[in-house]
């Protein structure tokens, strides 16, 4: 039973994280949590199927998988399900949301809770100051 | 709606009666159980008295396991149910993790100079409910400056092109820190100029702060990372 962690796109839903990042990242959350990680995984960028860790997964049966965000899992259904499928025992850590889960439900909580953020309106922090932020939380709050 | 107003066109700060003592009561005692000095003790105070002797990475390294106590934000949204539903309605974002925060008494202790939240990165829509584990007699509270003062500051060092600048990490306050009793709690505005001044005491001061906003408002630098959705039953 083997421990991975996996390295995506740089693009992480609302996060640009370069790999090296994404690996200390990782590391950081293995190492407060005393997970021995064994394999990382590179995934390839622009796409968030993790068909490579499935791939490598009938090989090294892996225990738990240690990835940065909710924002790396599939956001379409049937690639979710496929995950779903794939790693039904596996536990799923989330190191920037510090969460971890296995199964079913823990997934799709995941990958809704990631939709609900990136459905989420935004504000670009460059496009403003603090006198118009306060005058935004005055005018519409 | 009256903390409402005070929040947004008023000082910017409200002092509320937490509405449900049972479920605060929880989450000071699972944090209590949680800091594991004692199986059976109860007493903050006793607490309290053994953090004094501390020393400052212990209580850093404290802190930062207290970060897996992940029901602590819940509990304290759940405590202020029908506030937290007035101001930002019943679908949410809340803080991921509430953020324990520990003052010890005497010179050269750690403290939060002055700040204001939004500087973190949060959306200029959530505000911070903050409640202490123990009523504050001395001045380990948190002083907190109303809104157009806050407001002149920051517009002044906006001028200069600066964020919490000298100007506000000198701030020469009047204010006192609130003396907050045992089951209230204060909610501010992410524009409040607040921080801690150094107090005399033999114990230390706890207490625990949440983020929320109104998951139908914008966010600004925080995602998952600090927040979670959190719906209110």
């Amino acid at each position: 039973m083997t421990i991975a962690t996996v390295t995506t796109d740089i693009n992480i839903g609302p996060f640009r994280i370069p790999s090296n990042a994404q690996n200390m990242i990782m590391n950081n959350y293995a190492e407060r949590n005393k997970l021995p990680v064994e394999i990382v995984i590179p995934e390839p960028i622009m796409s968030n199927q993790l068909a490579t860790t499935k791939w490598l997964h009938t090989e090294f049966k892996f225990s738990k998988i240690i990835l940065c965000s909710i924002h790396q899992l599939p956001k379409n259904l049937n690639k979710a399900n496929e995950i779903i499928n794939t790693f039904k025992d596996v536990e799923f850590h989330f190191a920037i949301e510090g969460i971890k889960g296995t199964g079913n439900k823990f997934i799709h909580e995941c990958i809704n809770e990631s939709r609900v953020f990136e459905n989420a309106q935004k504000i670009d922090s460059q496009e403003y100051d603090w006198v118009k932020l306060h005058k935004l939380l005055q005018s519409n709050a | 709606m009256k903390v409402f107003d005070e929040l947004i066109r008023g000082k910017g700060y409200s002092i509320v009666d937490i509405e449900n003592m049972d479920i605060f009561e929880n989450l000071k005692n699972s944090f209590i159980e949680k800091m594991n000095i004692d199986k059976n003790e109860k007493n903050i105070d006793i607490l309290r008295y053994k953090m004094t002797s501390m020393t400052k990475s212990e209580i850093n390294k404290t802190m930062i396991n207290l970060l897996s106590f992940s029901e602590a934000s819940e509990l304290m949204i759940s405590s202020c149910k029908n506030i937290v539903k007035d101001l930002s309605g019943d679908e949410l974002f809340i803080q991921r993790r509430a953020a324990i925060i520990f003052n010890l008494p005497g010179k050269d202790q750690r403290r939060q100079w002055p700040h204001y939240e939004l500087m973190s990165g949060i959306s200029p829509f959530t505000f911070v409910i903050w409640a202490p584990f123990h009523d504050l007699d001395d001045d380990g509270g948190v002083f907190y400056i109303e809104q157009p003062k806050s407001m002149e500051y920051i517009k002044q060092e906006h001028k200069d092109g600066l964020v919490n600048g000298p100007s506000i990490l000198n701030i020469q306050t009047k204010e006192k820190p609130a003396k907050l009793k045992y089951g209230q709690a204060i909610i501010f505005n992410p524009f409040i100029l607040h921080g801690n001044i150094g107090f005399a005491s033999n114990l230390a001061r706890i207490a625990c702060s949440v983020r929320f906003q109104s998951s139908a408002k914008p966010l600004m630098q925080k995602n998952t990372d600090f927040l979670k959705y959190y719906k209110l039953n």
